[in-house]
């Protein structure tokens, strides 16, 4: 028990010291002395009272209530095991919601991603005028929120008299209106489309971010060597923003996997339960449906994080160990 | 060949932004037409379609969303939601960081590895148990509370920003603060305006971030409509006002435009921010 314990965190010191060592000898001056201690628990308490109240503790209670029969009113007694794990294990609405969001997620990302990165590699060419105002304009939609940018499309969608039927069909694009929100073919992909417009500002700045630590000398040298704007990308700028592009891709695929706002302003989780996602299975079973079943929706977050979590670490592994041996 | 073609870069630039144009009016197209509509009037509203300038321009929706819709309470809320919620976090997650990346000390391994893990979760159903804790504290349905639930959630994403810039500054750095005799608050306030970058990224992420907030200011403060800010007044728009399309077009339009100003202002230390940050 003890040696399997110590062994991962024998080689984490052992990396950690590693990399102390690249860096600098022993830091002394970031040792803490004398009466700095309480400097330091002091400096922490604001960030970590807040932290552990307002993520941790949900987090934590969120696993509590998942082994209870629970409304979320009455004093928690029900104590009923894994109990609501087993019905949602064979609950067809739960895997229904779990697709869909996987579908949304993966879809939405596969989307924005390498959209928002040709935005920022554009808007950040030195040539380029009116820099400022096109990344204002795409960075708009994130001003909206989330629950107004739903109600503004759910009107733009609409087929009777909405916005973006009226193009389609006096450019001759569609013969008849196209009913966006109320197909179960074209609801979710609606979806997805209005979530990359509303959130690919803040992607496009991460990758401004990255894009401004590719040393420019690098860029100088592969011009030397003829390489057009094109081969410069794929071989200077892509492997060097490669460390950061695996952390934003992540965040994007586990932001998206809280798609919510959308669907309560734009579908209501239909047609039919074609748009229904887990967040929202979650509220819905919680807060809307009478009778409440807070525990069960619990059980639901809990099985739904644990498997992210899962999925993002061992992905992480994965990236991480091509890392270490190239090729 | 005139002298301004000759230049490649103005040959792209014609080509890049003629394309950009296009593209921007496309992907701007809906904030235009909440714009143009918050001057229409409901009936033309519905008729226009995709046109976007009004035929007559109505400025009653303003009015009536300003005074009737209670919008300038709404408003003075949500500035101060806003202001107090990045203000708190600014200061927590400043110190936080500070500490964590200038001093090694028992725990720090540990706060650091949680922060990061619950960057990877998809927190779905943490509303209810932070409704439950500002209710324990006899906060529900106050300003302080709202307050206090938008500042408390966030921030980890800050903490980690501010220590990947206080780490890599150099030792000499603090030496010499400490030489001249300067104690542990004082060595803190002279290296904090160096985190001028960071400072900027939290205060536009997390201002814009609270401007916007929805859940929350509508969990908490649903015994009194008073306490909303203006984006669950505008939601509610719909029920009360028999879903007054106009006035809410109003609304979004008066609630997105300062937001919009600040980045246009801002986005240069907004991206330099948090490229110093992802260098780490």
């Amino acid at each position: 028990m003890t040696a399997q314990m110590t062994t991962p965190q024998k080689r984490k010191l052992s990396r950690a010291e590693k990399r102390k060592r690249k860096k600098t000898a022993v830091p002394y001056s970031k040792r803490v002395r004398g009466k700095d201690y309480f400097w330091v628990y002091l400096f922490l308490s604001p960030f970590l009272i807040l932290y552990l109240g307002f993520t941790v503790w949900p987090l934590i209670a969120t696993v509590i209530y998942s082994f209870f029969e629970w409304d979320g009113i009455k004093p928690l007694e029900d104590f009923i095991g894994l109990g609501n794990f087993f019905t949602i294990a064979q609950d067809p609405l739960f895997w229904l919601a779990f697709r869909n969001t996987l579908m949304f997620a993966v879809i939405n990302t596969m989307i924005k991603i390498p959209l928002s990165l040709l935005a920022a590699i554009f808007l950040t060419r030195k040539w380029l005028w009116g820099k400022r105002f096109f990344r204002t304009i795409f960075f708009a939609p994130l001003v909206l929120p989330v629950a107004m940018a739903g109600l503004i499309f759910s009107l733009l969608l609409h087929p009777a008299n909405g916005a973006i039927n009226d193009i389609l069909v006096s450019l001759h694009i569609v013969s008849k209106p196209i009913d966006f929100l109320g197909d179960e073919r074209l609801a979710l992909l609606s979806l997805i489309f209005v979530s990359v417009w509303q959130i690919f500002g803040q992607y496009m700045i991460y990758w401004m971010a990255a894009l401004q630590n590719v040393p420019e000398d690098l860029y100088e040298a592969a011009e030397l060597d003829g390489a057009n704007e094109w081969k410069k990308l794929i071989y200077v700028t892509l492997p060097v923003i490669k460390p950061v592009a695996v952390i934003i891709i992540f965040l994007a695929f586990v932001n998206a996997l809280r798609v919510f706002g959308l669907v309560v302003t734009m579908t209501g989780g239909g047609p039919g339960f074609q748009t229904y996602v887990v967040p929202y299975f979650i509220y819905t079973q919680a807060l809307v449906d009478f009778p409440f079943r807070y525990g069960y929706a619990s059980a639901a977050a809990v099985l739904f994080g644990v498997t992210v979590l899962m999925a993002v670490m061992i992905q992480g592994y994965f990236v991480r160990r091509s890392d270490e041996n190239p090729n | 060949m005139n002298t301004f073609l000759r230049s490649r870069y103005n040959r792209y630039n014609l080509i890049a932004g003629g394309l950009l144009l296009i593209i921007g009016f496309v992907w701007i197209y809906p904030f235009l037409w909440v714009l143009f509509a918050s001057f229409k009037t409901s009936s033309e509203m519905f008729s226009a379609g995709a046109k976007l300038l009004p035929e007559t321009w109505d400025f009653g929706n303003f009015y009536r969303a300003w005074t009737k819709a209670n919008f300038n309470i709404y408003f003075f809320n949500t500035l101060l939601y806003a202001a107090s919620a990045t203000a708190i976090e600014l200061v927590k997650s400043s110190m936080c960081g500070y500490v964590l990346g200038r001093y090694r000390f028992p725990g720090r391994t540990l706060i650091l590895g949680l922060i990061t893990a619950t960057l990877f979760i998809p927190i779905a159903a943490i509303i209810l148990p932070q409704f439950q804790l500002v209710r324990s504290l006899g906060l529900l349905n106050t300003r302080p509370g709202v307050i206090l639930a938008l500042s408390g959630g966030a921030g980890a994403l800050y903490v980690l920003l501010f220590t990947g810039f206080f780490q890599p500054l150099p030792d000499e750095l603090f030496e010499s603060a400490r030489l001249d005799g300067a104690n542990f608050v004082q060595t803190f306030r002279l290296m904090l305006p160096l985190a001028k970058p960071i400072i900027a990224t939290v205060v536009i992420f997390q201002f814009m971030r609270t401007w916007n907030e929805f859940n929350i200011p509508l969990v908490f403060t649903l015994g009194r409509p008073e306490l909303r800010n203006m984006a669950v007044g505008m939601y509610a728009f719909r029920g009360e006002y028999s879903v007054d399309w106009t006035g809410f077009a109003a609304g979004t339009t008066m609630s997105i435009i300062p937001v919009l100003i600040v980045f246009f202002i801002f986005q240069g230390y907004f991206v330099r921010g948090l490229s110093g940050a992802v260098k780490q």
